[in-house]
């Protein structure tokens, strides 16, 4: 059993638009980012004009049954739809169960519509590090819309900020108080609000949010809307949807898309740039198992002294890197 | 630098209720370092959609019903039709007469987990057969 990953029979297939050849060209970025240059050169061409959603929340608040919601009804547009949806890797065994697609079934089989399940695979920010290029696969792939679904965040996973134009943030009933509306982070980038599970309550919750949106000042103009759903009925779900093209109305005709998208690549770069860097590092003079030896040294050395001997250890190491 | 994973996606063909034996096999197939695509209840053309979106390498089916023929062989015969036969392996499990594991092999079921498996057995099959 060997499946066929052989890039440039793929790009052919994935050109008059083949669904597995989009499957295994994901694969390969996913297992084989070095690879992500050969893939691309094939499409240098291609505009950048998809637009990007993003969905996130804590985890068990209705992403992935809203994402499948919010589908549906621009299914039924005749939008052409990418879905990314990310799930945790163990810390642990580095597996994971990845259960995004099951809330989604309703919708799988539209023609019009391909959704990859990810797993975080150790990567920080809510997101994994394959989700830029495989939105770039999906742009290619001429998708209208693309949605990528975060996994179950908590305060401080916000790099969805800095990969897509709208991000929707999902709140439940029970949420949290006014105090908890005022901390930085997850709380503060959504472009718009959802509370979701109506059928539970959560009034008090889109009060409050609208309460702390009183107290932040908007410099790009958009005020963001909140919204109740209730995601397994679809009740509210028009209206969100509805709130999410009119954001994407707001960046077009402000022309601040193009600073959004700037902004992605930007994220994009820097991102390559450190691995770059951390790869240079890790390979000409700091291993891991180098690095073992200098936390068992210092451990050995004494705990109120770890300040110490890192200092003194690191004037030991000659961090010139020799240029080509 | 690589990092392939072995990329299973987990099923129940039709609606029978009995969900333990796949919840159960899937996390043994999480903690043995591997993606699990958890599916749930999927009709047959959803299944290979999805097998087919996501790439796995394995379909794991969890059938109770009894209804074990007619769905594998829809599954095989749409995999085949899309020509994707070859490149995923089907391991079946659940309640299945032992009488029938060898017609089921025959029809090209990698292999059958009746009641009583030890999830180590399938785990280990799965090592063995999935290079990656």
């Amino acid at each position: 059993m060997k499946k066929n990953y052989d890039i440039n029979a793929l790009i052919t297939k994935f050109k008059n638009n083949d669904k597995i050849a989009l499957a295994r060209l994901i694969t390969i970025i996913e297992n084989e980012p070095d690879k992500a240059h050969e893939i691309f050169q094939h499409f240098e061409d291609i505009k950048h004009d998809s637009y990007i959603i993003g969905i996130t929340g804590s985890p068990g608040v209705g992403k992935s049954t809203l994402t499948g919601a919010i589908c549906k009804k621009l299914l039924d547009e005749g939008k052409r739809i990418g879905i990314i949806c990310v799930d945790p890797t163990s810390p642990f065994s580095g597996g994971a169960f990845l259960g995004d697609r099951i809330r989604m079934t309703n919708i799988s089989l539209h023609p019009n519509v391909f959704m990859r399940s990810l797993a975080s695979r150790g990567y920080k920010g809510g997101i994994s590090r394959a989700v830029f290029d495989i939105s770039l696969l999906y742009e290619a792939f001429g998708m209208d819309l693309i949605i990528i679904e975060t996994v179950g965040v908590g305060q401080a996973e916000f790099d969805i900020y800095n990969l897509v134009y709208s991000v929707v943030v999902i709140l439940v009933p029970g949420y949290g108080d006014a105090i908890q509306m005022q901390k930085a982070g997850i709380i503060e980038i959504g472009d718009i609000y959802d509370i979701n599970k109506k059928d539970l309550g959560g009034e008090d919750i889109a009060v409050q949010i609208e309460m702390m949106l009183d107290d932040s000042t908007f410099q790009s103009g958009w005020r963001p809307p909140v919204c109740m759903t209730d995601a397994i009925s679809g009740e509210g779900v028009n209206d969100l949807v509805q709130n999410i093209m009119d954001h994407k109305e707001h960046l077009e005709l402000s022309e601040a898309i193009n600073e959004k998208k700037k902004n992605r690549f930007r994220y994009k770069i820097k991102e390559l740039v450190y691995s770059k860097i951390d790869k240079i590092i890790s390979e000409s003079f700091l291993n891991e198992k180098e690095i073992e030896e200098i936390i068992t040294h210092a451990i050995d050395d004494g705990k109120f002294r770890i300040y110490h001997t890192i200092l003194t250890k690191f004037e030991d190491v000659n961090f010139e890197i020799k240029k080509r | 630098m690589n990092d392939k994973k072995i990329r299973v996606l987990m099923s129940k063909p039709g609606i029978d209720g009995h969900w333990r034996g796949g919840i159960v096999v899937s996390r043994a197939i999480r903690d043995a370092g591997m993606e699990l695509i958890f599916g749930g209840f999927q009709n047959v053309q959803e299944i290979v959609e999805a097998a087919i979106q996501e790439d796995v390498d394995i379909i794991g089916l969890s059938i109770h019903s009894g209804a074990h023929f007619a769905y594998t062989q829809e599954i095989i015969d749409l995999l085949k039709e899309k020509g994707v036969f070859d490149d995923i392996m089907i391991l079946l499990g659940g309640v299945i007469p032992a009488k029938d594991f060898p017609k089921l092999r025959e029809m090209g079921v990698a292999n059958v987990y009746g009641p009583g498996t030890l999830t180590k057995d399938i785990i280990e099959f799965i090592r063995n057969n999935i290079k990656k």
